[in-house]
């Protein structure tokens, strides 16, 4: 990995954000709401609008208007909500920490279940385990999140009263109760996660165990644990680095809809308010976050991929 | 045609998935008919009823048949995702085709925006453009088409690389053939192949994006008979009667199982080398 | 013990694979047995069952095989071993040397981890000890720096010094036999030399008894003590080299022996009359790859661009055979797409007299004159497309007008490469690779084309295949006069067809010669080292 391709990625990480920027800038401008109207109401008079209008600098070419938000944007200034008069960065940094813990625990939960889950079901491809954990990942990848989630609900909080239905507390305050609350969503957003990484790790390890040097390293008499252990597996999960990070992009999604759901605060909630309310500053600050999320995460998994894959020279 | 069915109902998943899709279409086209009662009539003597022989899967908070809406819903629903995912792939192969032809660096920056687009999750996208184009569901139909748009372009520019490196491409270049005639006659009919897979799997993945649309409101809107919007209306009243919410979650869930299996049969039937 | 008991012997084993439609028999009624110290070749084309044997020793096969018959190494009975004993006795006792290094080597695993960890599982080294065993190893098959070769990964090694690697590891147990599935196939004919002059070195050596499976009966009459020859799972004739190869008594033997291509055997006897008016004229033509380096420079990068040949210039008379030779990537396929118009290029070719400097100068007329026929008959067909819509583009194009591609037009090019009219409805996959061949050949020459360039057009097939194909292109030739570019890496078969030689290194023509000079002795050293290389054709 040279340097020159780590500038590289940097410099596209940069990009993705503009052409972001450009995308959510161009959709809430053309949204027909009209900030001046919903800040001071239907019954505002023209003067007053047209006052407020030029104080929040709406009067300016549209060009002007997405310059004066970049260079706020890059100074960490993302303005200010139309609906609470609060500065929108901070609240929403503060939710994204929130989504972020969500997000680290389902990944984690991800892992833990769907690499074990894809091995196995590669191993014994055609068996009756293989069967199960196919037509488990079948229903798992096509179960939207609100479902499962209000069948999660049903069954463990409302029937069972194992844990709670909806709401947050921090752990930092109280990390039983706090983990507690977390259990439903991270279940939830998952859920589509394990069923789709395992099968993704299912059908790579049967590609590499089909290759020749595979073959070649069992006619050496490697025990099949060795076989497994050392030469497949690594070049099987290479891959799975990638779609881990594609996934990303699924799990933003649920996150927004299970946060809904379980009356979770973080971004995704901020952002279905946003929405709701045509709060502009914070949508647009809502989406960029959710994208340069997204785009750091891709980087992460580049960076790892091109780490540990010795083949490939980057340039 | 008949091969390529011959070739599906081989594999389990061929066969199981065209069985659930074959069934969904079939309720697609003649739902309404079949349907027992007008999926909107309020019946104030008959709500919340567990399923029965009068009521086949119960009724809702109005006293509605279930069974009936779901009937209806299967048209608002499937068809719904389907034309979206047709609508996503059209876009999409019109500009990964594009970019695949201009190739060099007009590729890579098509290409670069694409990935940019694409860092943009798919629901948060249909949210975006619903917002702006107010909630109704021609409106989500609309974004989910958008919102599918870069990942199929992104798809088909690497078949068609793949198409346009193969030697029958460069046989009718050296033959001194048009480019219209290669693009459309050699190329066309060897990436259409993996591009309906794609489709497929995406049609699953369209009706739960549209369910999840409704759900939070900015799709179908009451008292339309949409499978999303009945699990989002039912949320209320699901300590009352589990029902109502079990039914259109599993109708939900088995299209997008049809859809996911039919897309991994087809991949199966279309490989040449099995 | 006795000396002259055979270390592997196969007795009448037969093996059949399931498949949905029944059970197919993979080897019927095997015998054979190898000496210590013995090269056993096993001859045959492909399907012939020549590797399921290799399998079958190494006891890797696939679920729901069936096998009867005896295999046994220093009488010790593999088909009824335990999986631990088979474990214990693959790489230990039984080597094998795979056919391509470039896949057969694990590519996140350096070359040292992959060839110690064969000494730490059988001779129960230290990782250390074995490092340092394995760093012998690589000395002693002829690695310069082997401790730099023990760190590298496969894709920072040549092919080969990837397949030296594959022998030291097949060699570093000192197993009683060792398996050698096709090792030169994958290999450049100068390095496949090299190879097989280790071959013979660690062979005297280590007195180990060698199975060596191949399709190149060259190869196996200069590496092996006797040949089997099998043909559809069954040994049809086996013996000492010099006999079977003198006087082959079973009619696939002596067809197979026929069909290996001999410089002495020239199947052209035509010879182009020297006139003033060359058909092709190649004047200086460059071809470089990669971008133009503007970004690479705005990063600071190295020039990535890449020479694929370098002011060629050659001629040819109508009529002629050229050949050209050379390695992988020494640009002999570069010219092929200059010529095609499938890449741009610097310089200038004359056709017929009129000069042509670029693709955009290559029109209608030029197109039809000069066809190319690919090496991979599967890419080069359009796999959705019948054989009938593939023949009757170009009749369409270039055919007399008004004609078009009728029944008849169709059915006649099938004919014309011997291929029967019904033909016309089958799509790709349902032919043989010989057959898919013939079509590209006959889609060629649809045309009347008067240059047809063959870029490797037999490497994919069997020999026998290949004699046939070479034999239709021959008759073709003789029939309308066409010229050939003959691209391909045999030595031994351009030298039977073509009328002179390019030779091709690097991306430079080094040398352009009459074939009957060649036995005289060439000039340049390239050629000289090339010629040496390859095997000799057939010791009778």
């Amino acid at each position: 990995m040279s340097p020159a391709y780590v500038l590289k990625r940097i410099a596209l990480i940069g990009y993705t954000l503009f052409v972001v920027s450009l995308i959510v800038f161009a959709i809430t401008q053309i949204l027909p709401a009209d900030a001046a109207v919903m800040l001071l109401g239907e019954n505002a008079t023209a003067d007053a609008l047209a006052a407020v209008r030029v104080q929040l600098g709406l009067d300016a070419p549209v060009w002007l208007q997405y310059g004066r938000w970049l260079i706020g944007v890059l100074q960490g200034d993302f303005g200010v909500s139309m609906r609470t008069g609060q500065p929108v960065g901070p609240v929403l940094v503060e939710a994204l920490g929130r989504s972020l813990l969500l997000a680290l625990f389902a990944i984690l939960l991800m892992l833990c279940l769907a690499v074990p889950l894809g091995i196995v079901a590669a191993i014994r491809r055609g068996k009756a385990t293989d069967l199960g954990v196919s037509v488990t990942s079948y229903i798992g990848v096509s179960v939207p999140e609100f479902v499962s989630a209000t069948l999660l609900i049903l069954v463990l909080a409302d029937w069972l009263q194992w844990l709670p239905a909806t709401g947050y507390v921090p752990l930092t305050e109280d990390f039983a109760r706090g983990l507690k609350h977390l259990v439903l969503p991270v279940l939830t957003v998952s859920i589509i996660l394990i069923a789709h990484v395992s099968r993704m790790v299912r059908s790579e390890l049967v590609d590499v165990l089909h290759t020749d040097y595979i073959r070649a390293a069992r006619l050496k008499g490697l025990s099949a644990r060795a076989v497994l252990f050392k030469h497949a597996l690594r070049n099987a999960l290479l891959p799975t680095i990638t779609i881990v990070a594609l996934d990303v992009g699924y799990l933003l999604g649920g996150v927004i809809v299970v946060e809904e759901i379980f009356a979770l605060p973080g971004i995704g909630r901020q952002l279905i308010v946003a929405i709701q309310s045509r709060d502009l500053p914070s949508i647009q600050a809502g989406a960029l976050i959710m994208a340069s999320t997204y785009a750091i995460a891709n980087f992460l998994a580049d960076m790892t991929y091109a780490w540990l894959d010795k083949r490939i020279q980057y340039g | 045609m008949a091969e390529l069915l011959r070739r599906m109902l081989r594999s389990p998943q061929g066969a199981l998935g065209l069985l659930l899709v074959g069934l969904m279409l079939v309720l697609v086209i003649v739902g309404p008919w079949l349907a027992p009662y007008n999926p909107e009539t309020f019946t104030p003597l008959q709500r919340y009823k567990p399923p029965s022989l009068q009521f086949w899967l119960g009724t809702d908070q109005y006293g509605r048949d279930i069974l009936s809406r779901l009937l209806y819903g299967a048209r608002a629903t499937v068809l719904m995702a389907i034309i979206a995912s047709a609508l996503g792939t059209l876009a999409g192969a019109l500009i990964g085709t594009t970019s695949a032809y201009l190739g060099g660096r007009s590729d890579e920056a098509i290409m670069r925006t694409i990935d940019a687009v694409m860092s943009i999750p798919s629901l948060l996208m249909a949210l975006l453009i619903v917002t702006l184009l107010g909630k109704s569901s021609f409106n989500a139909l609309l974004a989910i088409g958008i919102a599918f748009t870069p990942g199929m372009a992104r798809v088909t520019r690497s078949v068609a690389l793949t198409v346009r490196k193969q030697d029958y491409v460069s046989a009718a270049i050296a033959r001194g053939e048009k480019a219209r005639y290669i693009v459309w006659r050699e190329m066309l009919p060897n990436v259409v192949a993996p591009i309906v897979v794609e489709m497929t799997i995406r049609v699953a993945f369209a009706v739960m994006l549209f369910a999840t649309l409704s759900f939070l409101g900015l799709g179908a809107q009451p008292p339309a008979p949409e499978w999303g919007l009945m699990v989002s209306e039912s949320r209320r009243f699901m300590h009352l009667s589990p029902w109502m919410i079990l039914w259109p979650s599993l109708a939900i869930a088995t299209v997008a199982i049809g859809f996911n299996l039919l897309g991994d049969g087809l991949r199966d039937a279309l490989n040449p080398r099995t | 013990m006795d000396t002259t008991a055979p270390i592997l012997e196969v007795s009448g084993y037969s093996l059949d694979y399931a498949t949905p439609a029944g059970f197919t028999r993979a080897l019927d009624g095997v015998s054979l047995g190898i000496a210590k110290g013995e090269v056993l070749g096993l001859v045959g084309e492909s399907g012939s069952g020549k590797t399921s044997l290799a399998w079958a020793v190494m006891r890797y096969l696939p679920a729901g095989a069936k096998e009867s018959g005896r295999i046994s190494l220093a009488g010790k009975e593999l088909t009824a071993a335990s999986p631990a004993e088979i474990d214990a006795i693959r790489g230990r006792r039984i080597g094998m040397v795979f056919q391509d290094p470039g896949t057969s080597l694990n590519p996140t695993l350096t070359l040292g981890e992959q060839l110690a960890e064969v000494l730490v599982r059988h001779r129960g080294l230290s990782r250390k000890d074995a490092w340092a065993e394995g760093e012998a190893m690589l000395a002693r098959v002829g690695i310069q720096l082997p401790a730099a070769m023990m760190r590298r990964y496969p894709h920072e090694a040549s092919g080969g010094e990837k397949q030296r690697v594959v022998i030291a590891t097949a060699f570093a147990c000192q197993p009683e036999c060792i398996l050698f599935d096709e090792p030169t196939t994958a290999l450049d004919v100068i390095t496949a030399r090299q190879i097989l002059d280790l071959f013979a070195e660690l062979q005297d050596e280590t007195n180990v008894a060698s199975l060596y499976i191949s399709h190149d009966l060259a190869v196996v009459s200069s590496v092996c003590n006797r040949v089997a020859v099998i043909h559809r799972g069954r040994i049809v004739e086996q013996g000492p080299i010099a006999e079977v190869f003198a006087a082959p008594r079973d009619p696939y033997t002596r067809m197979l022996l026929a069909a290996v291509p001999r410089p002495d055997r020239r199947v052209i006897e035509t010879v182009p009359e020297p006139r003033a008016d060359a058909l092709l004229e190649v004047d200086k033509v460059s071809v470089i790859y990669g971008r133009k380096p503007f970004l690479a420079a705005l990063l600071g990068r190295v020039n990535t661009q890449f020479t694929g040949n370098r002011e060629i210039t050659l001629a040819m008379q109508p009529g002629e055979i050229l050949g050209i030779v050379g390695e992988s990537g020494s640009g002999k396929s570069t010219l092929a797409r200059a010529l095609t118009g499938l890449h741009p290029f610097e310089g200038q070719i004359r056709f017929g007299g009129r000069p042509i400097h670029g693709i955009a100068d290559m029109d209608r007329a030029y197109r039809r004159d000069v066809q190319i026929i690919f090496q991979n008959p599967d890419s080069s067909l359009n796999p959705r497309q019948r054989v009938r819509e593939i023949l009757s583009r170009p009749l369409e194009l270039y055919g007399e007008p008004g004609r078009g591609a009728d029944k008849a037009a169709i059915a006649g090019l099938l004919e014309q490469v011997r291929l029967p009219a019904d033909f016309a409805d089958r799509f790709p996959h349902q032919l043989s690779g010989g057959e898919k061949q013939r079509v590209a050949i006959a889609r060629a020459f649809a045309s009347n084309p008067r240059l047809v360039i063959c870029d490797e057009i037999t490497s994919s097939l069997d020999v026998s295949v290949q004699a046939a194909v070479v034999a239709l292109l021959v008759d073709l030739q003789q029939r309308h006069g066409t010229g050939y570019l003959f691209i391909t890496h045999d030595l031994n078969l351009v030298r039977q067809i073509a009328h002179r030689i390019a030779v091709m290194y690097r991306g430079d023509l080094v040398e352009l010669i009459d074939v009957g000079d060649l036995a005289a002795g060439a000039r340049h050293a390239y050629t000289r080292s090339l010629l040496a290389a390859v095997p000799a054709p057939l010791a009778a």
